[in-house]
């Protein structure tokens, strides 16, 4: 249908144009960043039982309710120290 | 006198506002039922009965107004003036996220250790994932704004294209901002950091999702030919709506992710 007649205003064009050449490259270049500076941040900082931190007034709902939701035993620790270790 | 002299909808007796109502109770008791008596089957219920009545409603409100021409302009104009202020309501709801946020922030407790990030937290870097999110949520503002010039012009091949590349770019925050969640080194329970962070982010990224899934149906909804060029409230209720989401993004960053950190 848009073949058959000129587009009355053309502004679709541009936002078309603003997505394909501003939005997603700013998403490549985003993207790029991210990957680039992921390597080289392996060590973790040492564990200190803060009393204002890993607080745990009431066990969570689920598992043994020591472990918040998105649990990672890498990088999270519980009240008394990493698990992995 | 059989036929309406107004222009307003008198709607036919439905049922869905009852069972939206008996599932959100049943929501808020089966919460109760989960933290106290380790019990999932109210919230089970709850979310199945809520996820139904959703479904049916909407799809009698597209019945109505797609397939029997009932939505008028005046009709339209309440709906516009519903969705504006439905969304002013959420903006408050974040609003009170942002109060906890900065009245716990601009005035850390000694307990804390007399600073803000608190001693022992390891913030987020903002230039990393978060920025990227940033990219991710402005560009789909864009794409969504392509997807509305292109329906008004009637071009349904491109309104189908720019839709997909904004649910794309939604769906790729989502997944993100979950890993981002799962490598976090610090938790919900780390404090009043862990809940403000978590409680403001979470339910942004639960917006997120909502909004998807309503650019989803609108997706579903162009490709069956609902949407006209000149009438396609629908669609615009969910641009809207997306374009709230990434408003309050930009503000979680500035505030949370980048002075917060």
């Amino acid at each position: 249908m848009s073949s058959l007649f000129p587009l009355i205003e053309g502004s679709a064009r541009m936002w078309k144009t603003l997505t394909y050449f501003v939005a997603l490259p700013g998403v490549g270049v985003s993207t790029l960043n991210v990957f680039l500076k992921h390597h080289g941040e392996e060590e973790r900082p040492e564990f200190i039982t803060y009393p204002h931190l890993r607080i745990r007034s009431k066990p969570f709902p689920w598992g043994d309710g020591n472990h918040t939701l998105f649990h990672n035993p890498h990088v999270n620790s519980l009240p008394i120290g990493h698990e992995d270790e | 006198m059989t036929h309406q002299t107004h222009s307003y909808h008198m709607v036919n007796p439905s049922p869905w506002p009852l069972t939206g109502a008996l599932s959100a109770f049943l929501m808020t008791s089966g919460l109760i039922m989960w933290f106290h008596f380790n019990s999932l089957i109210l919230l089970a219920l709850s979310l199945l009965t809520n996820t139904l009545t959703m479904y049916q409603w909407w799809r009698d409100i597209v019945r109505e107004s797609t397939f029997q021409g009932h939505h008028t302009p005046t009709v339209q104009k309440g709906l516009r003036y519903g969705m504006i202020l439905f969304i002013l309501s959420e903006a408050l709801f974040f609003m009170g996220f942002f109060w906890a946020f900065y009245h716990s922030s601009l005035a850390p407790t000694p307990e804390l250790g007399g600073s803000w990030p608190p001693t022992g937290i390891h913030p987020l870097n903002p230039l990393e994932v978060p920025l990227l999110n940033t990219s991710v949520l402005l560009a789909s503002g864009v794409s969504i704004t392509w997807a509305h010039h292109s329906l008004m012009e009637g071009n349904r091949k491109h309104t189908l294209q720019a839709l997909l590349i904004t649910i794309m770019l939604g769906l790729y925050f989502t997944l993100l901002q979950a890993s981002e969640y799962y490598e976090t080194s610090f938790t919900i329970s780390d404090g009043i950091y862990g809940s403000t962070f978590f409680v403001a982010t979470g339910f942004h990224g639960l917006h997120v999702i909502i909004g998807s899934t309503f650019l989803i149906v609108c997706f579903m909804r162009q490709l069956t030919f609902h949407f006209t060029s000149n009438h396609h409230f629908g669609f615009e209720a969910a641009a809207w709506y997306w374009h709230f989401v990434d408003v309050v993004w930009l503000f979680l960053y500035i505030s949370i992710y980048w002075w917060g950190s």
